[in-house]
């Protein structure tokens, strides 16, 4: 005590110490879940890694799933929850956001949206499908054949995965450089990384980053990096991951007393949206007559899409979402900031990884380009 | 205390030293002055009538439905829920300024009223009488916010009954286990409130104005929690104080996901361990003058 009697402002490097020891144990325990493990796995090649993916079969899994997105979007009404309080699966599209996942199998998982005191799950378990909100206290239920899933992958992904992965990467390879990466670790377990580069100078897109687990050959985390970005504008990553089986009780869903429930068949996509889900566009959208099918124009990682908007006048009184949805869409475009060119007026809407224009007449072009090729597309027929 | 002491003396060698140091007089002294000054039970008044005013508008009205704060919609379905919108309710503003209010009076309000000195001329280590203050200031925190809870239970299950408890997931579980999480939810809650007692200690020590250093603790709680609401500062959000709060929330799912309540207690560990430190930095040396 004898040295900071004498010099008092010595008992400073008291809380110094504290902050300095307490900054760096959180930094470490933060570290395990992100730092770069250098290069201690054995190499693997893109095409083996790509094998090893296919070949990869988990019995189980539970693990927590950390996914955000800084896509450079404007705040908008009705878009996203921002803050990463919402429990709604539509709220996806900005901010940072928490899920638990959990599988048994190809027929049993479960997928958990936490927000701040609410939570949205999906739920499979054998042919039961259940979305549940607890914020709006509504269960939806959908029963589907008890082996969908499990045969679900692509035809051509039926080959030896040794011939697919050869096809994936001849694929992309003429847009795309291919690499691997150093190993980095995601949810503690060390990983490999995927690299993929755009060639195309014109798109947004930096790179896509995606690690492999070095065990189970699950990917584990995917990282979209704008061109120049040192952040990825969107990112979703295992922040824990533990590969064995759950107890069948977190499969087990059975709608509270007092929910609402509500019965669908398999596709009966309408529904889902009362279940905090995102309106998917439905044929009353794309099929209607004024609604020209959207054309791709360009190839690779700089193809735009140009559409038009369907016309909100002709919807029928029956169509209650799709015309709801729409009439929000028209609200939140209206808040975009304008702009005119040879190509006309509209707004335009420019994001990190992507641009999109609906234009005054109603015609839509998006890709993951600047502004100015969408300008281009526009106004060249 | 030397050891020719303990043995000369036949009742110090039955008693080691160490057990007469920690003699509980002076601390049971500091809860009788905290819990027995009628500012405080006022504000422990106002603590339960917002669990109770949330049962009575409920009821009065019938049905909670979807509308309203969080939780409220489960609340006619299980009284229970009627201890968890108070709390999620009282934790930005409530809960933090009634702790303030202890914390900022602590030591500023003994220099104001001038007992400062002669609480220093007790013959205990100014080390000690910090932490002494600080332990008293840890149980008002948790009566705080177990009178938060414990009325809302009582009320609630007056009101609308208990019964098997629907959790966040969807999924139930029986009237003790959920019982069990509020207890839970409430003991976490009052570890951050002990958290934010150690802010206040620290800035009672700074001044002789108990008022002003209940208004600093204030306004810290309340900007971390606008500072918690931008995401341009996303960065920063892990190390504010107020961040996982809101973690007690987590308990009410189904598996319990403790990933939030961990880094929650860490949080306010961390910011307990500093301040009281710093505390002790500023008041081991400070002029008292008043």
């Amino acid at each position: 005590m004898s040295i900071v009697t004498r010099h008092p402002s010595l008992r400073w490097l008291a809380p110094v110490l504290a902050t300095v020891v307490a900054a760096s144990a959180g930094t470490v325990i933060a570290a395990t879940t992100t730092a770069s493990a250098g290069d201690t796995l054995p190499r693997r090649s893109a095409a083996e890694l790509l094998v090893d993916v296919q070949d990869a079969r988990l019995e189980g899994l539970s693990g927590t799933v950390v996914q955000t997105a800084d896509l450079g979007l404007p705040a908008l009404p009705g878009v996203g929850g921002g803050a990463g309080d919402s429990a709604e699966f539509g709220s996806l599209v900005s901010g940072s956001h928490t899920l638990r996942v959990w599988s048994d199998g190809p027929d049993k998982g479960r997928l958990a949206l936490l927000g701040r005191y609410g939570e949205s799950d999906l739920v499979r378990n054998g042919s039961d499908v259940w979305a549940w909100s607890s914020k709006t206290n509504t269960a939806h239920h959908v029963t589907v054949p008890a082996d969908a899933g499990s045969g679900e992958r692509a035809p051509e992904l039926a080959l030896s995965p040794q011939a697919a992965a050869d096809k994936a990467l001849a694929a992309i390879r003429p847009t795309t450089s291919v690499r691997t990466d150093r190993a980095a670790v995601v949810a503690g377990r060390s990983a490999y990384q995927l690299v993929l580069e755009p060639k195309d100078a014109d798109t947004l897109v930096g790179s896509v980053r995606i690690a492999i687990d070095s065990e189970t050959r699950i990917p584990t985390r995917v990282q979209v990096f704008a061109v120049g970005a040192s952040e990825p504008a969107f990112e979703v990553g295992f922040t824990s991951f533990d590969p064995t089986t759950p107890p069948d009780s977190v499969f087990a869903f059975n709608p509270p007393p007092g929910a609402t429930v509500t019965e669908g068949l398999a596709g009966d996509r309408a529904e889902l949206p009362a279940a905090g889900l995102p309106a998917l566009p439905s044929d009353d959208e794309t099929g209607s007559p004024d609604a020209a099918k959207p054309t791709v124009v360009g190839e690779g990682w700089s193809a735009i899409v140009l559409g038009t908007l369907p016309t909100t006048t002709e919807t029928e009184p029956g169509q209650g979402p799709a015309a709801g949805a729409l009439g929000s869409l028209a609200a939140v475009v209206d808040q975009l900031p304008a702009a005119s060119g040879a190509w006309g007026t509209g707004r335009v809407l420019r994001g990190a990884l992507f641009s999109a224009i609906v234009t005054d007449d109603g015609r839509v072009a998006a890709g993951a380009v600047a502004p100015e090729a969408l300008y281009e597309a526009l106004d060249t027929p | 205390m030397s050891a020719a002491d303990a043995t000369t003396d036949p009742t110090r060698s039955a008693a080691p030293p160490v057990v007469r140091r920690i003699s509980a007089r002076f601390f049971v002294s500091e809860l009788r002055l905290v819990f027995r000054r009628r500012r405080n039970l006022a504000g422990l008044l106002v603590l339960a009538s917002v669990p109770v005013l949330i049962a009575v508008a409920v009821r009065s009205t019938g049905s909670g439905g979807n509308e309203g704060p969080d939780f409220f919609g489960s609340i006619t379905q299980n009284g229970l829920f009627v201890a968890l919108s108070a709390l999620t309710i009282e934790i930005t503003l409530f809960l933090p300024l009634a702790v303030a209010v202890v914390a900022g009076d602590a030591v500023a309000g003994e220099a104001n009223t001038g007992t400062l000195r002669y609480l220093l001329a007790v013959p205990v280590s100014r080390l000690r009488l910090l932490l002494v203050k600080y332990a008293a200031l840890v149980v008002f925190a948790f009566v705080a916010t177990f009178v938060v809870s414990l009325t809302g239970i009582a009320i609630g299950l007056a009101l609308f009954g208990g019964g098997d408890v629907t959790l966040l997931s969807g999924t139930q579980v029986g009237f003790g286990a959920g019982l069990l999480r509020v207890v839970l939810a409430s003991l976490y809650v009052g570890c951050a409130m002990a958290s934010l007692a150690a802010v206040g200690l620290f800035v009672s020590t700074l001044t002789e104005q108990p008022i002003g250093a209940t208004i600093s603790v204030v306004v810290f709680s309340t900007a971390s929690f606008i500072l918690d609401a931008i995401p341009q500062v996303s960065w920063l959000h892990p190390f504010l104080i107020v961040h996982h709060w809101a973690a007690f929330g987590d308990l009410f799912r189904d598996p319990i996901a403790w990933d939030g309540v961990q880094r929650g207690l860490f949080v306010a560990a961390a910011y307990v361990v500093i301040f009281l430190a710093a505390a002790w930095s500023r008041f081991a040396a400070k002029d008292v003058t008043s």
